[in-house]
């Protein structure tokens, strides 16, 4: 089952004289469970790519369907549910909310669907047991170190099950050993079934996806799949 | 959405917020502490004055009266034989007055004679002010009997000679305190006196004097015993006639029948003069309005003032959460989900603002109330009132910010720095 399906996707910014074209036509098929690395320099297009995969932003042409929904044509609103039903963000600065409890900001997404108190509360601290800091639920997180904050955020992207994990250069504020068991963990949650898109510009974190997918100049260089071991 | 808990949620979140930014929470508040103080202590301050003034209206029999009074009429050259023929106010007019087809709203009448005699006693003689008084007028005054006995219907229509006095009048004539059943000469006339009036206070401030001071000099005897023996007026004139009327919606009616009634007793002449006591309390208590008025208005100009700073904070402050709001929108929180956040927030700092202004006015209308003597009376209307006006400035001035911070781009939000 195709979870991320792109026909002719572009995406420009400004108009007429200035325009700059990030995205010229990219077609992209990825598979339920799929592990993909995207990869390209600065400029590439794949910021603007990762923005209309995670649906906060719409293409200026071509079709985007998520989990078998057309994205293209949805109000602000639906976007807003359906980012908050399908998707997992994994940010590189983490974006958790300073002043809510570590507990609370794993809970949010679930608030926001409106998932009972109870729920919420259980299922938080389950996903903080599985990311490894159960201990840590009532702290703020800026008493956590770096890869304890990206693991809280990697908590808060599962809690309502995404179909689809995205993670933009997760590793890139972290030292290269943090950065290694943060990347561990995305392969353990892929081996459970999880679909991972990663955004990086370095093709050593790359390498941890099974397939990659370069960028260059708003269109798709190199679409790489390795064979399964 | 889950709607209570998501309130809950909201409510908690936004308690923190305001936690964590005391100075900034402080300042979006000020506005409306100011304005919740000025219409609170302006409302009590009026409210204690006015409570006040009804104070003395009920310690002198109520404010429900039609007063009729003689006035002097203006004679060009000599009298004519209808001026002449006019014997004025008298005890006819307050008995037809009664009689009168509206004067079913009438519940009490009161009749009064002034005269100046010497009077004399064992202790004590002096020239002083004498009340011929009849029907309910202890009653309509405020009087109370505190020794002895009041008039009878009798002493009223035969016009016995007895006298109750006033406290002072009491303790100047009779400076032993064996007053009841003494003697004492008015004018001419040997009376007896059968009754002591309570003494009478009241100051409007502290430390100030006793306003009613006048009230406890009165030597009240039946006004025919002042028209018979003392002036020799078959006539029975009178000085002041006095209708209680409850029911105020009544009054305008009976006063115009009483009003064509007394004219047609006085010979066509216009030599009286009606005093609506309660229309007369109204016009005081307009001023009232006035200040409420005033007060609620400089309330509402400081809620606009605080509104508008109100305003440019929120909109400064969402500056340094642009990202928070891009992260929540990222993680699925719809536009309206924040404009909610964004109005609970505001919604909240006004109330915690609204229970500042209340003790802020408070003790501004007690330190006012103090300082001019009068007891602080606190109209629960006014906290309405103010709370609700600091509420509808509130929610406006809370759109704006709340309406721009929902309306971002999630993207550029996220990107923000």
């Amino acid at each position: 089952m195709k979870i991320i399906e792109t026909r002719g996707l572009t995406k420009v910014y400004g108009s007429n004289g200035n325009a700059v074209h990030a995205l010229r036509g990219i077609d992209l098929d990825v598979e339920s469970g799929e592990f993909v690395a995207l990869i390209g320099p600065s400029g590439s297009g794949k910021s603007t790519l990762m923005a209309i995969l995670g649906c906060l932003d719409t293409p200026s042409g071509g079709g985007y369907a998520l989990d078998g929904r057309q994205v293209e044509k949805l109000s602000g609103s639906d976007l807003a549910a359906l980012r908050n039903e399908k998707i997992g963000f994994v940010f590189q600065q983490y974006n958790l909310l300073p002043k809510a409890t570590i507990l609370r900001n794993v809970e949010l997404p679930m608030l926001y669907a409106g998932v009972p108190r109870k729920e919420r509360r259980q299922r938080a601290l389950e996903l903080l047991e599985q990311v490894g800091i159960p201990q840590k639920a009532n702290t703020l997180p800026g008493e956590l170190s770096g890869g304890q904050r990206q693991r809280v955020a990697i908590a808060r992207a599962l809690a309502n099950r995404p179909a689809l994990l995205l993670a933009d250069e997760p590793t890139g504020a972290l030292d290269s050993k943090t950065g290694q068991e943060v990347l561990a963990l995305f392969r353990e949650l892929h081996t459970q079934g999880n679909t991972v898109v990663l955004v990086t510009h370095d093709p050593a974190i790359a390498a941890t996806a099974e397939r990659r997918v370069e960028l260059y100049d708003g269109l798709i260089l190199h679409d790489f799949m390795e064979k399964a071991a | 959405m889950n709607t209570s808990g998501a309130f809950r949620e909201r409510l908690g979140e936004a308690w923190t917020e305001i936690r964590e930014n005391p100075g900034r929470s402080f300042l979006q508040a000020l506005g409306v502490m100011l304005g919740v103080a000025s219409v609170l202590g302006g409302f009590s301050i009026s409210d204690s004055q006015r409570q006040q003034s009804e104070r003395i209206f009920a310690r002198i029999g109520g404010i429900d009266k039609l007063n009729v009074l003689p006035t002097d009429t203006v004679y060009q050259g000599t009298p004519s034989a209808l001026h002449t023929a006019n014997l004025g106010l008298r005890l006819d007019d307050a008995v037809e007055g009664g009689q009168v087809a509206t004067a079913k709203a009438v519940n009490a009448t009161s009749v009064m004679k002034q005269a100046r005699a010497r009077v004399r006693s064992e202790f004590s003689d002096q020239e002083r002010d004498v009340s011929g008084i009849g029907a309910d007028y202890v009653a309509m005054n405020g009087y109370e009997i505190e020794q002895g006995r009041d008039f009878s219907s009798h002493d009223y229509a035969t016009g016995a000679p007895v006298a109750v006095l006033g406290s002072e009048a009491a303790s100047v004539f009779f400076p032993t305190g064996e007053i009841v059943g003494k003697s004492l000469r008015v004018g001419e006339v040997p009376v007896t006196v059968i009754g002591v009036f309570r003494d009478k206070s009241f100051r409007f401030r502290e430390g100030q004097q006793n306003i009613f001071a006048w009230r406890n000099r009165i030597l009240a005897v039946p006004s025919l015993l002042v028209a018979a023996r003392m002036e020799g007026d078959q006539y029975h004139r009178l000085d002041k006639v006095t209708f209680r009327v409850p029911d105020l919606a009544a009054m305008a009616d009976f006063s115009r029948e009483l009003t064509s009634l007394v004219t047609a007793n006085h010979r066509l002449q216009n030599d009286f003069r009606l005093d609506d006591v309660g229309k007369r309390m109204e016009r005081q208590r307009s001023q009232g309005d006035v200040y409420n008025v005033i007060f609620m208005l400089s309330g509402v100009l400081a809620l606009i003032g605080g509104g508008m700073v109100n305003v440019n904070v929120q909109l400064a402050s969402l500056k340094e959460r642009v990202r928070e709001v891009g992260v929540k929108m990222a993680i699925g929180a719809p536009g309206r989900e924040i404009f909610k956040t964004f109005m609970t927030e505001a919604l909240l700092l006004t109330l915690l603002g609204s229970a500042a202004g209340f003790v802020i006015g408070i003790i501004f209308s007690w330190v006012i109330t103090k300082s001019i003597g009068v007891p602080l009376s606190l109209a629960p209307m006014s906290f309405l009132w103010a709370t609700l006006l600091a509420l509808v400035f509130g929610f406006l001035f809370a759109l704006y910010p709340a309406a721009k911070a929902s309306r971002q781009s999630p993207m550029e939000a996220l990107r923000y720095e």
